[in-house]
């Protein structure tokens, strides 16, 4: 059988490949055939390296293959580009290349009439290559590599249609609070390698565990690592940028909220050891992914627009994987971020078809579309219940371990938090599914095929999922449905949906459903206020200082070289006038100067002279 | 050897003023670089890479003053030599064909090479002041003739401004040349053991503002932002990406080879002064109106970093300083190049005014595209040449200066708050139909910008077709610098444990204590 595994490094590059050669159907340059071939073309990448990761797969299933590649070698700085190939890495690039197949595939549909092809399928096939690096690299300073280059694809692709004001103050806040996370990963990077001397994860945790630094450094760099993840999964309070980012198309939001910010979580997990450095590091973790997770849900139920809700929900996911990765149970969080990405593209499929062909992601908008969507409602009902912890489908499983290691006070926020998803979830499919018809649902069909295909795809992965974890061997034992966290589990997600489909459909509950005080719901809607408060202080900052540098630049800074400048015209304009313009005056003059000079060059003789 | 590429572009000079038409100025210019560039690239490929001087060329010119035509290079000049040609070939190419006086223009721009790759060749003391001046002529000239609105006070502020850096820089060197035993002026025979450090701390402070106008380091730089922008594009990228960067060749060659010693005593205060130009720069463009104003206060951010590197004075950190020299000169160059097609096609700079220029059908869709990734590339994204030289200055720099260097890292970030501004702005946003009938980009100007985005993803993705030339004379500089570090180490842990700001007077009293 032929070798796949040492070409294999050849995965990231079809992406690329795609992206170069999606280039020439930009704007203006093939005019002929239309943006479309860009696409075909890009499909047809992201294909081919679906094949090859396949085939990949099961030659590395036992026994991990490595491979390095040199990048920077000079002055005794030796970085080597080392790609992993192990069951789980090659398993995660299966994940990335399905579901950016299904994704391209939904974005034929979804942008039809776009112009932009070239731009937004090139972006895709960026993302797709920077996570597949990601996923197969074994080394930090690689990670980070690959994490600003997402940075900068989820900046370019938020800013797809950038004639929308807010689609450019979107782009422009993911790209920054990203990049604040990314540089000070940065800054844990370079201070990492004078102490470890290595930056491949197992040399890493290898060190980590004999390692002996002072508390004081231990927890700056272990913070320092944790900033990066923090940001990419949009975790509080960096969290901002990914609501924001809903203003791009939906294709892209599909693959941002299903795998693009897992990746942050991805690093999490292989730096967990460094982290595992210092206390404080893991509990700031453990915390503020329990805050996120919590405070994400309440705010997702109080959106009324669709693609804000599905934003918050997955800051709620990657803040159960911070838990999870805390307390130790690494394991059960890339569990439920396997199966987290094929539900949650499920649910934004079936959401973005919706929105599509009825104008709006107002959710007060719509309604009584089951009669009208039957196969979108589906696939919604299915994406849900794989979602959230019920057995047997998807994330029950990696939910139900994290629960079963968690403390008790995590435990009740674990079990809060999801209830709280399953009643977002029933809300979200009581105002769009059931109900009474209204003027933006009346006419709507299911959407073209290519819309429909990958969502029905996605639909088997997502009702296969147990199957599925069976085959590649992570199932844990069924015996894990009747233990006593996992009955909680379950019987919270009845709960929580219980709660929020009588909520929205029973007709005793008058609506629209109100906290007691709008000042609750107003902190709730607007997101705790984040925005302004940023506004008010780190960008007030910024702006501040650099308009007032900017101010002693012109008027301090050059001021004081212009007066200075002055002066010494001043003083010309003035001894212009002292001269008369006659020559005894200039013989003169010299004839001072020449005695004082002389004078000061026999200074230290002229004692002498007197003397004598 | 060397003397071909001081040579050709002068032949330039007198072929275009002899040929028939002004018209053909042009080619001819850019014939000459060609042939220049290529020349620099044949010998960059065949040097030995063992770090010494190379193709050393020796006549004694003038020798009761010292002064001797004394040539060499090696991986710290050579590269930036490549860099020089091939920016110039820019140059040549930039404006569109509007030129007015093509005879002088061309004419000017071919000295300038010339006189770049002297000073970068010099080895004689003298011979690079000389250099170092004649610079200023044509570079007067070039503002005053073909600058902006405000080009007779542009012109003249960074007349006087160089001149002063000249001026400071030729005390030192004189200095130099009569402290030691013998007067002379050859960089080899330059032996300042015998020096007392005070005498070498004040020729060092000399040179360190003579350099420090021209690189421009704050608060010396107020002549760079005016100058930049009354500048016509090809000007500013001569100035910005070559001549620049004479001033941090400048620090490194006469700085810390001729002052090993002194050096170390006044690193600490030469890494806080790049940080506060790396903050400083970046806060100021965040605050600009004005695109290119934006661009040129991000220069003096970036040539921060060099100096952060150079104190730092690793192995690692002045290969990264001089890869950033590099670096800096390519990403300025198409920064300046890009602005300079929108000034033109669009009639403005101003951030308010411009907008959605990405668009397909009325904006200038690849200008913009290209500026995109030139912002990203300034502002440190990897994959281009930019990550990779900051990378190894912050990760060179680091174990001598912790607090700069992350000071540095946060202050990319800052980088990249000023170029989303600039990029949400003017490539962002919606373009206004009723005012947007631009006249459309030529093949030739988007040739250039195409050339020189390619270096840069190339150099990005594969640095070590850089570092490899660049190295081996970093590693020996370093090498020789650190024999002093362990000399005064018992300084050098007083002053890490306290990283304070210290004057250089500061410092010379406690050396006088100690």
């Amino acid at each position: 059988m032929l070798n796949f595994t040492q070409t294999a490094w050849l995965i990231p590059c079809y992406a690329l490949l795609g992206m170069i050669l999606a280039l020439p159907w930009s704007p203006s340059l093939i005019r002929k055939t239309g943006p479309r071939p860009a696409g075909y073309v890009n499909i047809l990448t992201t294909f081919v390296a679906l094949i090859h990761s396949l085939l990949v797969l099961p030659q590395v299933w036992t026994t991990p293959v490595q491979q390095s590649f040199s990048w920077i070698q000079a002055a005794g700085l030796d970085i080597r580009l080392d790609l992993k190939y192990s069951a789980i890495t090659v398993g995660a690039v299966v994940l990335i290349t399905v579901l950016n197949l299904l994704t391209q595939v939904y974005a034929i549909a979804y942008l039809e009439m776009d112009w932009g092809w070239a731009r937004f399928f090139s972006l895709l096939a960026l993302f797709e290559a920077g996570m597949t690096t990601l996923m197969l690299t074994d080394s930090l300073f690689f990670g980070y590599v690959m994490l600003e280059i997402l940075t900068l694809g989820t900046y370019l692709l938020i800013g797809f249609w950038f004639n929308q004001s807010l689609v450019v103050t979107g782009a422009r806040d993911a790209f920054l609070t990203k990049r604040v996370g990314d540089l000070v990963l940065l800054m844990g990077v370079v201070a990492l390698l004078p102490l470890a001397g290595t930056w491949n994860y197992d040399g890493l945790a290898d060190w980590a565990a004999t390692a002996e630094l002072a508390p004081g450094v231990a927890t700056l760099l272990a913070m320092a690592i944790l900033c990066g993840p923090l940001g990419k999964c949009a975790q509080f309070p960096l969290h901002l940028w990914l609501d924001e980012a809903m203003e791009g198309p939906m294709p892209a939001t599909v693959l941002r909220n299903a795998v693009v910010v897992s990746t942050g979580a991805w690093v999490l997990i292989r730096a967990q050891p460094i982290i595992a450095l210092s206390p404080l590091a893991v509990q700031t973790e453990i915390w503020v992914g329990a805050f996120s997770a919590l405070s994400a849900a309440a705010i997702a139920l109080a959106q009324i627009d669709v693609k804000r809700v599905f934003s918050y929900l997955t800051t709620t996911y990657l803040g159960l994987t911070f838990v999870a990765v805390g307390i130790g149970a690494s394991e059960a969080a890339l569990l439920m971020l396997f199966t987290y990405a094929i539900a949650m593209a499920l649910i934004l499929m079936s959401v973005g078809g919706i929105v599509l062909n009825n104008i709006t992601q107002d959710l007060t908008q719509l309604g009584g579309l089951w009669s009208r969507r039957p196969i979108s409602g589906i696939c919604y009902v299915v994406g849900a219940i794989a979602l959230v912890g019920f057995p047997p489908l998807g994330c029950f499983w990696g939910l139900a371990e994290m629960v079963a290691q968690a403390p008790l006070p995590l435990l009740a926020i674990m079990l809060t938090v999801n209830g709280l998803v399953a009643c977002v979830l029933a809300r979200v499919f009581a105002l769009i599914f059931l109900g009474e018809l209204s003027d933006n649902t009346r006419r709507s069909p299911e959407g073209l095929w290519a819309l429909v295909l990958p969502m029905t795809i996605l639909l088997g992965f997502a009702l296969h999922l147990p199957q599925i974890l069976i085959v590649i061997g992570v199932m844990p034992a069924w015996s894990l449905v009747a233990e006593p966290t996992s009955l909680l589990l379950t019987s919270s997600t009845i709960l929580g949906a219980t709660v929020g489909l009588l909520l929205y459909t029973h007709p005793l509950v008058s609506r629209p459903i109100a906290l007691p005080s709008k000042a609750l719901q107003d902190f709730f809607a607007y997101d705790f206020y984040t925005a302004q408060i940023y506004k008010r202080t780190v960008v007030a900052i910024v702006r501040g200082v650099a308009v007032s540098i900017d101010w002693c630049d012109r008027i301090l800074v050059d001021g004081a070289v212009s007066f200075a400048a002055l002066f010494t015209i001043a003083g010309g304009q003035g001894l212009r006038y002292s001269n008369s313009g006659q020559v005894q005056f200039y013989a003169l003059s010299i004839l001072i100067g020449v005695v004082l000079f002389g004078l000061i060059l026999i200074y230290p003789f002229l004692g002498q002279l007197l003397t004598e | 050897m060397l003397t071909t590429l001081l040579l050709l572009p002068l032949l330039g000079v007198g072929a275009i003023a002899l040929i028939p038409k002004p018209e053909h100025s042009r080619t001819i210019a850019a014939g000459f670089t060609v042939a220049t560039f290529l020349w620099s690239l044949y010998l960059l490929l065949q040097s030995d890479l063992s770090g010494a001087l190379q193709w050393q060329e020796y006549l004694p010119w003038v020798e009761p003053i010292g002064l001797s035509y004394n040539l060499g290079v090696d991986g710290l000049s050579l590269p930036l030599i490549v860099l020089n040609g091939f920016l110039t070939l820019i140059a040549i190419y930039t404006n569109g064909l509007k030129v007015e006086r093509y005879r002088l223009y061309f004419s000017l721009l071919l000295l300038i090479m010339a006189g770049i790759n002297g000073a970068l060749m010099a080895q004689n003391l003298l011979l690079f002041v000389i250099f170092y001046e004649l610079e200023l002529v044509p570079f007067y000239l070039l503002i005053n003739i073909w600058g902006g609105e405000k080009r007779g006070y542009a012109a003249t502020k960074f007349l006087l401004y160089t001149a002063c850096s000249g001026l400071l820089v030729i005390a030192g060197v004189l200095g130099i040349g009569f402290s030691g035993g013998t007067p002379t002026f050859d960089l080899a025979a330059i032996d300042l053991q015998n020096v007392g450090l005070i005498a070498q701390l004040i020729l060092l402070t000399l040179l360190l503002l003579g350099f420090g106008i021209k690189t421009p380091l704050v608060p010396l730089h107020t002549w760079m932002p005016d100058t930049y922008i009354e500048a016509s594009p090809a000007t500013t990228i001569l100035l910005g990406g070559v001549f620049a960067k004479l001033g941090t060749y400048g620090l490194i060659r006469f700085g810390l080879q001729v002052f090993p010693e002194a050096w170390q005593l006044v690193s600490p205060g030469l890494a806080i002064i790049g940080t506060i130009s790396v903050i400083y720069g970046a806060m100021s463009a965040i605050a600009q109106r004005d695109i290119k104003r934006m661009v040129a206060y991000s220069s003096i951010g970036h040539m921060g970093y060099i100096l952060v590197a150079a104190a730092a004075g690793t192995e690692l950190s002045l290969l990264g300083a001089v890869a950033q020299m590099v670096s800096h000169g390519l990403v300025l160059a198409l920064l300046f190049f890009l602005v300079g097609v929108i000034e033109t096609k669009t009639g403005t700079r101003d951030l308010d005014v411009l907008n959605g220029l990405l668009n397909p059908v009325r904006g200038l869709p690849l200008t913009s595209s290209l500026l995109i990734l030139a912002g990203m590339a300034s502002a440190g994204i990897p994959g281009l040449i930019g990550f990779a030289a900051e990378f190894i200055v912050f990760q060179g720099s680091f174990s001598t200066f912790p607090i700069p260097t992350l000071l540095c890292i946060i202050s990319s970030g800052l980088t990249a708050v000023y170029f989303v501004i600039l990029i949400n702005r003017t490539c962002f946003g919606k373009l206004d139909y009723q005012t947007a009938y631009y006249p459309t980009v030529s093949v030739s100007e988007q040739f250039t910008a195409i050339a020189l985005t390619i270096t840069i993803v190339v150099f990005g993705i594969q640095p070590n077709w850089l570092f490899r030339w660049i190295e081996p004379t970093t590693n020996v500089m370093a090498m020789m610098s650190s024999e002093f570090k362990v000399q005064s180490s018992k300084l050098e842990i007083e002053t890490l444990e306290a990283p304070k700001l210290m004057t250089l007077d500061f410092e010379a009293k406690q050396t006088l204590n100690g």
